[in-house]
Formats: C-alpha cells, structure tokens, sequence
C-alpha cells in the first residue's frame, strides 16, 4: 500500500510542478511586456539599459518563483486519497498564486513610489 | 465511496470560483480603461499596461485565495450537507470578491481625483507673493 502513497504523491508532483510552472512562465511574460513601459520612463526612455534591465528581472523572476514553487514540495502531507490529491494541489497552487500576487503588488508598489521621486511616469512636464 | 460527496464539492466549487473571478474581473476592467486614460492624462500605453498589470493581480489574488480555501475539512454524509456546506463557500467568496471589487473601485476613482487635482493645479497661475 505504501506503494500506491507514493506514487499519489509524485502524481500530486507532476501535476502541481506543471500548472505551476505555466502560470509562472504566462505571468512572467505578462510582467515581461507591460513592464518594460515603466522601466523606460524610470530610466528616460533608455531603451538599450531598459531591454536589458527587463530581461534580468524576467531570469530572476523565474529563478525566484520556480525555486520556491520546488521548495514547497517538502511540505507536502502524504496523499492517501484522490479527493486529497485534489485538494492539496489546489491548496498548494493557490498559495503559490497568492504569494505571486503579494510579490507583484509590492512590485507596484515600489514602482508607485519610485515614479513618485521621479514624477516622470505620471505628469511628465506638464 | 465515502468520500466522493467532497470529490463532487471540489468538482462544483472550481468551476465555479474560476468563472466568477473571471467575470467579475472581465467586467471590471474592460470599464477601468476609462478610469486609467483620466489618471495618466490621456496616455494610452501606460494607461494599457498599468491596467493590464492590475488585471493579473486581480486574478493572482482572488484565484490565489479562492483555491487556498477550497479544502473542505469534514466528510460531507448526504446531499443536504454538501448544499449547505458548498453555499457557505461559494456564498463567502463572492462576499470577498464584492470587497475586492469596490476597493478596486475606490482605488480607481481616488487616483482619478489626485490627478484631475494636480491638473487643476498645474494649469492654474501660481499667484505672485503679496508685497507687504
């Protein structure tokens, strides 16, 4: 029987790695072409640096968000059942998401307040 | 088969949760277009990509919770329980989702109002100092 446990477990696994991985990947690309906007106006419409810059946060993002989604996979209780294997994929997916959308709005949040300094983003010499 | 009425639950309340947040977000912003263009003075881009960034939030955040607060802890024994538990759930949800929205709404027309001040501001002479 422990047998079958595991193998539930890897299931969950495989099934959690791989939503995860293309919400990250979809999102990231989101971030990724509406971002660069924002970067461009912070750094005076510097397209070379921006481009650059972009591309460096889309890696980490990736780098930060992937390895967090494997490193929650040590916390995973053991799968007995398939309304668990359910449940604890969606639980796990859905805490990965929420912790997506608290890194995004501290993302904005920071923009808000560079552009603030800067006041080049939102009244631009009026 | 005890356990397949938790099964069925989990079946009904995705579908769901999924649909609901995507109405309500579609709905919300396909309006706060018009919201983002009078914050950011008639700039369409930054006024897309802002409202684009906002939009994936919104799905992040709501998806996110929803689906965090989907396990149902006890076995649900007959229809009458799953009725009642699922309309506890998806009823709690849609309670959080109608906050959300409106401190979305609120967050929009308060940006709308700071920039149409700092417009009026800007537009209007600053008056010379009086001369004592």
């Amino acid at each position: 029987m422990s047998g079958t446990f595991a193998l539930m477990n890897t299931l969950a696994y495989i099934i959690y790695l791989l939503i995860t991985y293309l919400v990250t990947v979809r999102v990231g690309f989101i971030f990724y072409r509406n971002g660069r906007l924002f970067i461009l106006n912070l750094l005076h419409q510097d397209a070379a640096l921006t481009d650059f810059i972009n591309k460096i946060l889309l890696v980490g993002y990736y780098l930060l968000n992937l390895g967090y989604a494997a490193l929650m996979l040590t916390t995973w209780d053991t799968i007995h059942t398939w309304t668990e294997l359910l449940s604890s994929i969606t639980a796990m997916t859905g805490k990965i998401l929420l912790t997506l959308a608290l890194i995004h709005f501290c993302n904005m949040t920071g923009i808000y307040f560079i552009s603030k300094r800067d006041q080049s983003i939102t009244h631009s010499k009026i | 088969m005890q356990t397949s009425y938790n099964f069925m639950a989990y079946l009904i309340y995705l579908p769901v949760v999924i649909l609901l947040t995507w109405y309500v977000a579609h709905t919300l912003f396909k309006n706060s277009k018009v919201f983002m263009l009078d914050i950011f003075g008639g700039k369409a881009e930054i006024a897309g990509a802002t409202n684009k960034l906002f939009e994936t939030g919104f799905y992040l955040l709501n998806l996110g919770f929803a689906f965090w607060v989907m396990t149902i802890a006890v076995d649900i024994a007959s229809n009458r329980r799953l009725l009642e538990i699922l309309s506890t759930k998806i009823g709690g949800f849609c309670i959080y989702l109608g906050i959300m929205l409106f401190f979305n709404l609120y967050l929009f027309f308060r940006g709308r109002r700071i920039s149409k001040e700092k417009a009026r501001l800007a537009t209007v002479p600053v008056p010379p100092p009086a001369i004592s």
